[in-house]
């Protein structure tokens, strides 16, 4: 490794001088490159009899004796039973499973467990939960706003059940790659095609046309990327900008994969098959009928009155005055005594209220009256009914109506209604308010609401006693439907209007009704189309430097080892993915067996064969055991590509079910036990923390499926901001899969024990130890809630004694016994303190959270 | 170990190496030091002596105007009211430009340098334009706020990638066993745009990510809930040790264990230091109107409570420190942050009073406690603004063409202006730098070669100058 890491760097630098010499990097005849090897395990001959059984134990342990280490003895049933349930389920065994399984005597119990465990629907769970890792599945955008996604959940339970169903994993990628092309009418495998568009998509959108083509081009990179890197575990994103520079990847390959994805789009995605669509027309045409029948009442009985409209309509509006105008709207009113004015909003265009500016005028001539509502003469502004950032008032407080300023607003906490109050140092005697919301004139046709169009203002002497001077209602209408409607209700007599707000009031029922009917599911999935433009090479990878338009293609990468493909430039949208995923799964195609063989071996020891899962080129690790990967990869294609099947081959290895003993002479070779002479020890990952804090609680919610919980509450202004919860509901004790995984939000205990935020795939997780972690399982008030039901769930099946809850409470967290002393001084501590305090401690315990 | 690639070329440490970085590392080092398996904490390890040994970053997020603040324009005044020449439309965030707008303020000589500064906006901070290194020629890939802010903050335009601070975590450690390497202080407005992504770790080990403290000056958890009672917790931890200690005795050989009995001592040794480092009652009087900690602003006293706390992290040997003044957009107003689009001028008379004062006493403080002798302090914001004023309004757009960047302390020549825009302000032609420029730079005074701190993810020994970068020499003393 080091001196690779050398060579790596003496590369690196060669780049300033623009040389490249062989050796240096990988042609195509590099090693993950080449067709898969017939591989002959060793003989078993003179292999200890419980390593001479499956070929994965020859094939470790001949890799052994070359690096002269011995195998470690098995490990105990308790051991292994608590190690393949972490594994397989990402659940603790519960003490009542540990005990059958340690009593059971049949020859076959070890392998009836594993049967047991992948028959659980929590396996897919487990599993699936990796695979979200490897394809970066987030439920909000990212970037600038992150809006959340609400509808993303669909995938990962299309995943769970994949899982569950024991999917074959080359039907598993033409599903997520095409799955729409192989049955449109099919909800799941439309749902599967959510894999392309997972990842981050940038929203915001731009003018500028550098940018708009920048946004969709990280877009592509984002499924070229994750689509070669999940399936083929090969870094075509580095080939974005050139020819990849280690490995046989050219940068036409890369613009020809993004072909494939052209008619791509994020969004959402409607769902509906033809049957739905029958049923929802018979449910919807009724009310459809009705509403038009309505609609035409309505239009007859109002040219009825067309003419009397025509002939009417300014003397009406002369009665009326003006409209208010956002830009400055007076009101005079006999001059009056007030200490106190006040303006009393009812009504808004659009929105909550903003009010700029308001000033209040004096009673004097022409040129000498004063404004008196402003701070610098004294003038205080209240409101109580200010919006708040968090709870703050401060970012739109009313103090800006009377500070002699325009620009910035008071804003109101509610929509439609608000109120400020302003005081004068003294009684004044005054005549007329001016107020505005946007002085300087519109916001380029932005932000058109907010504008208060019906309000009273109001004086008083004592703030007490209140009386109105001036109101909008005589004001013409703000809109030019309000208007209108305002000229229609004058001319016509009372009947009619009486008949016009029955027909308006029906056909807002119907319309209700009418939204009602079961609209199409929409989900959040690859939203498709016959793209309008190709897709071009572009120079440098500078959007502004097109070169050709690029048909999609196969890469040139394994070209000597399976069929490649190239479409036309406008070959159909859906023919374009499903080629490539049938040129993926292809069982000549040595990359798609031994990437997924290996994170499959790599998540059961922790470390994959190849312990760079996602690259499989000459950046990425050497194969410890390159004979074990290639027969480990045969075996799953021949296993016709089962995944449940091959699990058993490998958890039944005596690879996997020896100890993790550590022994010296052993470590002094191999610290890491890359060569696997113990079964590695490991941390549980954050998703099992949290489940196994809520399962050993008692409190566990085991429903599947459907919209996540959230462990966060967002507030959407023009970009949506997320604030972890402090405070934990039930609704939050379901398993941590189902967690709403928003990203660039890393939330809790999840975040700190290294749950990936998804901004990018994640093939392998951190395992990092820090501090914060410990203040979380000690302090959060998710723990010690938890610490408090474990300590009643003692109570519940242990009793009121002492000792049998100590021992209860062992057994559920640990899956053993407590030693003499753990007990004896557990009881002082149960003695003194209490049951929470206790189940905190094993809560927080080394114990709890490794696997040996 | 989980990474299994080194960032120094030549990896000597090893495993020790690996977990002397951070926090980990050092509860790994004191494990290890009690069991005598090494003598003292690991030190970092610089590829050549190092300038500066911890830095400071102030942030100011919504894109400040570099010709509304630092660099002054004079040819702006007489075009203003003519049209840009060669702009259109479609270069532009939000739409249409007007004509070219003057700055509303007035700019005058500063210093001995004579540097010309808007004195109006910032009386305090042009007192120490001897001090700093302006960088009028930064640009940027990106007109929107959140992509903006990571790209500032970690040279990439989307999420997942480590910022400048973990980087630094993760190749310097840390200077103090009891408090985090790498901390943020967010604004009491809030997070700003693109929020947590800005101090992540990205595919670093997370535990190099900024521990945030909140705006009531603590860290999430700290505190021992209060239904625990002191007495319980701490015969709880004794209860724990034993704990820990037949299971470590059951499995030995398994150092990631030690390691997480070490994470726990470390964090009661946070509990009774971080308190103490927010516990501003030592502080003088004169420090506190000094920092403006009692303005009957609210914005300003949080944000100076804020800087009085960066001082007193550095002060304990925090390693970096990232300060945000203003937070995410508010689509509302420019209230948030220093996003004029629509009123520049009563924005900026908000925002400046806000950070002029606290921010000046903070690098005086540093100062006059020797702390600027070994520490770096950036100043950054996400991009610059158009010199044209925005289609009927009277503030400016999003400009990634130019924006103005500072910098100070150990190893920065003061006094000096590197690079420059056009005459009105539009690109930044002169001299024209890049992120990586910057951190190349800021590596450079940190001892260490941009080049050869280095991480492998998904094919790519990453950096954090990603593929480019110049160390400024101009800037350097």
């Amino acid at each position: 490794m080091r001196l690779r890491n050398l060579q790596f760097l003496v590369l690196m630098t060669s780049f300033g001088a623009g040389t490249l010499t062989a050796g240096e990097r990988a042609g195509q005849e590099w090693w993950s490159l080449q067709p898969l090897r017939d591989v002959v395990p060793p003989a078993a001959d003179g292999l200890p009899a419980e390593w001479s059984q499956s070929p994965i134990d020859r094939l470790v342990y001949r890799r052994m004796s070359e690096k002269r280490l011995r195998p470690g003895k098995a490990a105990d049933r308790a051991t292994i039973i608590r190690r393949v349930t972490f594994d397989l389920i990402g659940l603790p065994p519960t003490p009542e499973e540990i005990d059958a399984f340690v009593a059971d005597s049949r020859a076959n119990a070890y392998e009836l467990l594993v049967d047991r465990l992948l028959d659980s629907p929590h396996y897919g769970e487990r599993w699936g939960r990796h695979w979200l890792d490897v394809v970066r599945f987030g439920e909000s955008n990212g970037y600038e706003q992150n809006r959340i996604r609400t509808a993303a959940w669909p995938y990962r339970d299309y995943v769970i059940q994949a899982f569950n169903d024991d999917k074959p994993y080359d039907r598993f990628i033409l599903e997520q790659l095409a799955g729409d092309q192989l049955d449109g009418e099919d909800r799941e495998l439309v749902v599967a095609t959510s894999f392309i568009v997972s990842g981050p998509h940038d929203a915001v959108g731009n003018d500028d046309i550098r940018f708009a083509r920048q946004i969709r081009a990280n877009h592509m990179n984002d499924f070229v990327s994750t689509t070669t890197s999940s399936f083929l575990g090969l870094t075509f994103h580095c080939a974005r900008c050139h020819d990849h520079k280690f490995d046989p990847i050219l940068q036409k390959d890369y613009y020809s994969l993004a072909a494939i994805f052209d008619g791509v789009q994020h969004g959402g995605r409607e769902f509906v098959t033809a049957e739905d669509e029958r049923r929802r027309v018979e449910m919807a045409r009724p009310i459809e009928d009705e509403l038009s029948r309505l609609r035409a009442d309505l239009a007859a009985l109002e040219k009825s009155v067309e003419t009397d409209i025509a002939e009417q309509r300014e003397a009406i509006l002369a009665r009326y005055r003006p409209p208010v105008d956002d830009r400055g709207t007076e009101e005079t009113f006999q001059p009056v005594d007030a200490r106190f004015v006040r303006m009393v909003i009812q009504e808004t265009n659009a929105g909550f209220c903003k009010v700029e500016e308001f000033e209040v005028w004096t009673d004097a001539p022409a040129g000498s009256a004063r404004n008196v509502a402003l701070a610098s003469a004294g003038a205080q502004v209240t409101s109580d009914s200010t919006r708040g950032i968090d709870g703050d008032e401060a970012f739109y407080s009313a103090d800006v109506v009377i500070d002699g300023e325009f620009g910035v607003c008071w804003i109101s906490k509610d929509d439609g209604v608000g109120e400020f109050s302003v005081e004068f140092p003294r009684v004044e005697r005054i005549t007329g308010i001016r107020w505005s919301k946007d002085r300087a004139g519109g916001f380029q046709g932005k932000y058109l609401g907010n504008v208060p169009t019906i309000y009273s203002i109001q004086v008083s002497l004592d703030g007490k006693d209140w009386r109105e001077v001036a109101h909008s209602r005589d004001r013409k209408p703000f809109t030019e439907e309000g208007v209108d409607d305002l000229v229609m209700r004058a001319v016509m007599s009372a009947e009619e209007n009486t008949r016009r707000d029955q027909l308006k009031d029906q056909i807002a029922e119907a319309e209700e009704r009418l939204e009602s009917v079961p609209a199409p599911e929409v989900f959040y999935a690859a939203l498709v189309e016959q793209p309008t433009e190709p897709v071009y090479f572009l120079e440098g990878g500078d959007v502004m430097a097109r070169g050709d338009a690029m048909p999609p293609a196969s890469p040139s990468t394994l070209a000597g080892v399976l069929p490649g493909f190239e479409l036309a430039v406008d070959a159909p949208e859906g023919q374009r993915r499903l080629t490539l995923a049938r040129w993926i799964t292809d069982k000549r195609n040595p990359l798609t067996a031994r990437v997924i063989a290996n994170r499959v071996w790599h998540y059961h020891f922790g470390r994959g064969i190849v312990n760079t899962p996602s690259d499989f080129g000459y950046n990425g690790s050497r194969p410890t055991h390159p004979d074990l990967l290639d027969w480990l990869a045969q075996c799953l294609q021949d296993l016709d590509w089962r995944v449940k099947a091959f699990h058993k081959e490998i958890v039944l290895s005596a690879t996997y079910r020896q100890s993790s003993d550590f022994v010296e002479r052993n470590a002094g070779i191999d610290r890491d036990a890359v060569y696997l002479w113990r079964f590695p020890p490991r941390r549980l990952e954050a998703e099992e923390i949290r489940d196994s804090v809520l399962a050993v609680a008692g409190k566990l919610d085991t429903r599947m499926g459907g919209p996540g919980f959230r462990l966060f509450h967002n507030i959407r202004d023009n970009v949506t901001t997320y604030y972890p919860l402090e405070k934990f509901g039930p609704e939050t004790y379901r398993r941590a899969v189902y967690h709403h995984n928003v990203r660039a939000v890393k939330v809790g205990l999840l975040g700190q024990f290294d749950c990936p935020d998804n901004a990018l795939p994640a093939p392998r997780r951190e395992s990092t130890v820090s501090p914060l972690q410990a203040l979380g399982m000690l302090n959060s008030s998710f723990v010690i809630d938890q610490a408090r039901f474990f300590g009643e769930r003692l109570l519940r099946e242990a009793g009121e004694d002492r000792h049998a809850q100590i021992r209860r409470a062992y057994r559920l967290a640990f899956g053993r016994l407590p030693g003499v002393e753990e007990e004896s001084l557990g009881l002082e501590l149960i003695e003194a303190h209490g049951l929470t305090v206790f189940c905190r401690v094993l809560l927080n315990a080394n114990e709890f959270i490794h696997v040996m | 170990m989980s990474c299994d690639r080194s960032f120094t070329k030549v990896d000597r440490r090893g495993f020790l190496g690996h977990m002397s970085t951070g926090l980990a590392g050092v509860a790994l080092a004191n494990l290890m030091a009690r069991e005598g398996v090494s003598a003292k904490v690991a030190r970092p390890t610089t590829h050549f002596e190092p300038k500066a040994k911890r830095v400071l970053q102030i942030f100011c997020p919504g894109g400040v105007s570099h010709m509304d603040t630092f660099e002054y324009k004079p040819e702006l005044d007489k075009h203003h009211g003519e049209p840009l020449p060669g702009l259109s439309g479609s270069d532009t965030f939000m739409g249409g430009n007007g004509n070219l707008m003057k700055c509303p303020w007035r700019f005058s000589p500063a210093g001995e340098c004579g540097k010309w500064i808007n004195q109006e906006l910032f009386p305090h901070l042009s007192k120490l334009v001897d001090d700093i290194a302006f960088i009028h020629s930064l640009q940027s890939k990106t007109n929107t706020h959140g992509p903006g802010c990571t790209y500032m903050n970690s040279s990439f335009v989307t999420e997942g990638f480590p910022s400048a601070g973990a980087w630094v975590s993760y190749a310097l450690g840390s200077e103090n066993e009891d408090l985090p390497t790498y901390i943020c202080l967010p604004d009491i407005r809030g997070i700003p745009p693109a929020g947590p992504a800005n101090w992540s770790s990205g595919f670093l080990p997370a535990r190099h990510q900024a521990v945030v403290f909140n705006t009531s000056g603590t860290i999430e958890n700290l505190e021992r809930p209060s239904s625990i009672s002191a007495a319980a917790d701490r015969d709880a931890r004794k209860y724990l040790a034993l704990l820990n200690r037949m299971h470590g005795r059951r499995f030995p050989g398994n150092s990631v264990l030690g390691a997480r009995v070490a994470s726990y001592e470390l964090a009661a040794r946070m509990q009774l230091s971080a308190p103490e480092v927010s516990d501003f009652d030592s502080e003088t009087s004169a420090t506190h109107a000094m920092y403006g900690t009692t303005s009957s602003n609210k914005l300003k006293s949080a944000y100076a409570r804020n800087c009085l706390l960066a001082r007193r992290m550095l002060e304990r040997g925090v390693r970096y420190v990232s300060l945000y003044c203003a937070s995410r957009a508010s689509g509302v107003d420019g209230l948030l942050n220093w996003d004029a689009h629509k009123t520049l001028k009563s924005d900026y008379e908000r925002h400046a009073p806000v950070f002029d004062q606290p921010t000046a006493a903070l690098i005086n403080d540093l100062r006059m406690r020797g702390l600027l002798d070994d520490t770096l302090v950036l100043w950054n914001t996400e991009f610059g603004r158009f010199p044209t004023h925005q289609e009927g309004t009277v503030g400016r757009d999003h400009n990634p063409n130019a924006m103005t960047a500072w910098m100070l302390g150990a190893g920065v020549k003061g006094g000096v202006s590197y690079g420059a825009t056009d005459d009105v302000g539009h690109n930044a032609v002169e001299k024209v730098c890049t992120v990586y420029d910057f951190y190349a730079t800021v590596l450079h005074l940190l001892g260490l070669d941009h080049e050869r701190v280095t991480y492998y993810h998904n094919g790519i020994e990453r950096r954090l100058t990603d593929v480019h970068g110049y160390v400024i020499d101009d800037v350097l003393a």
